[in-house]
């Protein structure tokens, strides 16, 4: 029987630095075999150990249309991602995973996509707007809102450009307080609505970002006439096992990371802590 | 009545005794037995004579939980050699508990689905299971239940009220019942009746006066938990239904003082935290450690937000898991086996049949605003 506590080495062969406390880890199983037979869906999570220090959930960032590594963007907020942060390219992490739900993907074929992000929950949503771009006849139109408190809080930035330059993506950014050297968009991610011209016929929104961010975008996504089927976003809860055993990530009856973490608004809807 | 073997077995006092000499020779024995402040607890014997055979308790202080979910367990450890080398690390000690109690053995039943995996499959149960726990299954596989069926219920014990004794009706090895100063013995499982086999001149088949006084005795049992009633089905259905006043939760929150004994007690009760122990430089072990969702820190995040940070939301949160008919059919089962554990243990006075009692009697008593209790 698999252990299902039991991680896999992986090796970390790049770091890049996304913002003063957000970096970009790319790694790749030290066993070819596992490397190879790795797939998982967007939207998945990785529980990353740093042996001696512990283990945290941390969603996949890299798109699994993209072959030989993975990515995990991490935001230095606690002990073990701390210590991540610490860690030069070639060391050691233990992985197990992938485990959660993961986005609909299948399910949107054909769909046009409306993507919602605030600072790093971008990360998810990234690996999803690259698995689309990488298989763009399967999509329709492509739009991407996101939003950072400042410039400096943006992650990704070396990809907007990438994405920009696809065809029939629309992708617009803002920050709630800019510098003398921002000259794009100011204010939440919100105010990209009227600018974007989002139509809800058709379209599916996906929206990752902090806790503060997700009911103002709901709220106008059912104004703009997205149904609660039609808007789908992840819950952040610590996720210590990822197997549905060790209760911490229960919300009602669900297990945020076996049911989860991804949920449609009428999904989170019905929920009580 | 579902025996694993129709035939009921009589073992006398002595041959017991023989018998279980045998068993603890050849495998680790489980027993309750008398600590030294006079408390029973489960614990490994030795010697026959450490059974706190005197049956003047009902059942012992903390369930048999821990030799099935230690209370810290090493999952693997962990070593830097010019690379990590992990070693997952499994107890796969032979072992029998004897003297563990019907509401405790449906605990048991309860985590077998639990970390077996089933209670995740989704809609029917004939569905893959789940992230099958490794560590629990090879324990529970390897321990052999001699469970005592109950004559006299102790102070605080429902089971009668949750379906899970005063006797077992299945899933069980071997259930003995104390009989005129002999032991009937009923037979649950193939490996029970190999140990009946095994031993055949210890037992003898009991005649049919034996069979209708255990009958009886069963009856009797059941009596004598009197008026004893904790009135389940209300409180499953309001805590299934969302319609339990927030001041029940709020006043009971009130006196609770996050001590987490409940959890620890209860034989359900299964939430753990994990947790790296560095035992050197370059090794050092994971373990995962008991937890309780009565914890504050135990909803908290990265970054340090704290989910359930109110006690009432927590409380809530734990009689849900514990009553309500989405967990049912997870579990098969609600979660509470009525062994009685929270009553003894809760210094506010929060447990099961009170919080039953308040949900089921919740409109009069939000209204008097007070609770009984504490």
């Amino acid at each position: 029987m698999k252990d299902v506590y039991f991680p896999d080495i992986a090796v970390i062969d790049n770091i890049r630095n996304e913002t003063g406390d957000v970096k970009t880890f790319t790694m790749r199983f030290k066993n070819p075999k596992v490397q190879n037979d790795l797939t998982y869906r967007s939207g998945q999570f990785f529980e990353a150990s740093i042996f001696g220090v512990g283990e945290m959930p941390i969603s996949i960032t890299s798109t699994p249309s993209r072959k030989g590594f993975f990515e995990l963007s991490v935001k230095n907020v606690g002990l073990v991602s701390g210590a991540l942060h610490s860690m030069p390219p070639g060391t050691e992490v233990g992985i197990r995973g992938p485990f959660g739900n993961g986005f609909p993907y299948e399910k949107v074929f054909g769909r046009e996509l409306l993507f919602v992000g605030g600072g790093i929950g971008l990360a998810p949503l990234r690996s999803l707007i690259n698995n689309v771009l990488d298989n763009r006849d399967n999509f329709g139109k492509v739009t991407i809102l996101y939003g950072s408190r400042t410039p400096g809080e943006l992650v990704f930035k070396d990809e907007f450009k990438v994405w920009q330059d696809q065809p029939d993506v629309n992708m617009l950014v803002t920050v709630d307080r800019g510098d003398e050297k921002w000259s794009g968009n100011v204010g939440v991610v919100t105010t990209l609505f009227p600018k974007a011209g989002i139509e809800s016929e058709n379209t599916v929104a996906f929206v990752c970002g902090p806790p503060v961010m997700i009911p103002f975008v709901i709220k106008d996504l059912l104004n703009l006439g997205f149904t609660e089927d039609t808007i789908i976003s992840t819950l952040e809860r610590h996720m210590k096992c990822g197997v549905g055993k060790c209760g911490h990530c229960c919300i009602g009856h669900k297990y945020v990371c076996v049911d989860g973490p991804v949920f449609s608004y009428r999904e989170m809807k019905a929920m009580t802590e | 009545m579902s025996r694993y073997e129709e035939n009921l077995w009589v073992i006398t006092r002595d041959n017991l005794i023989a018998l279980m000499e045998v068993f603890i020779k050849t495998r680790e024995v489980i027993a309750p037995v008398r600590g030294h402040g006079g408390e029973v607890i489960f614990y490994p014997i030795e010697n026959i004579e450490d059974v706190a055979w005197d049956w003047q308790y009902v059942n012992a202080v903390l369930p048999p939980k821990r030799f099935f979910l230690p209370q810290t367990e090493v999952m693997f450890e962990y070593k830097y050699d010019n690379g990590f080398k992990i070693t997952p690390r499994y107890d796969d000690q032979v072992r029998m508990i004897f003297g563990i109690r019907p509401c405790d053995v449906n605990a048991l039943i309860f985590l077998d689905r639990f970390f077996g995996g089933g209670s995740l499959s989704k809609e029917s149960s004939d569905e893959e299971p789940l992230f099958p726990d490794s560590h629990y299954i090879r324990r529970r596989a390897n321990t052999f239940i001699i469970a005592f069926g109950c004559h006299q219920p102790g102070e605080n014990c429902f089971c009668v009220c949750c379906d899970a004794g005063p006797f077992l009706e299945e899933d069980y090895d071997l259930q003995l019942t104390s009989m005129k100063g002999d032991y009937a013995v009923e037979v649950g499982s193939a490996r029970g009746l190999k140990i009946i086999y095994g031993n055949e001149r210890l037992f003898r088949e009991a005649s049919s006066g034996e069979l209708e006084e255990l009958g009886r005795i069963k009856e009797e049992a059941v009596k004598k938990f009197g008026d004893t009633c904790a009135y389940m089905s209300k409180a499953i259905r309001k805590v299934t239904q969302a319609k339990v006043d927030d001041c029940v939760w709020e006043k009971l929150g009130e006196r609770c003082l996050d001590c987490g004994g409940c959890s620890y007690v209860c034989p359900t009760c299964c939430c753990y935290s994990v947790a790296d122990i560095p035992l050197s430089d370059k090794t050092g072990i994971r373990t995962r450690i008991w937890d309780s969702c009565a914890f504050a820190g135990f909803t908290r995040i990265a970054g340090g937000e704290i989910l359930r940070s109110d006690k009432k939301d927590r409380l809530k949160r734990r009689f849900f898991h514990k009553l309500s008919y989405q967990y049912i059919q997870k579990n098969k089962r609600h979660g509470c086996v009525g062994c009685g554990r929270c009553v003894t243990t809760c210094l506010a006075d929060i447990n099961m049949p009170l919080v039953v009692e308040t949900i089921r009697r919740q409109e009069a008593i939000v209204k008097a605003s007070a609770i009984p209790g504490a």
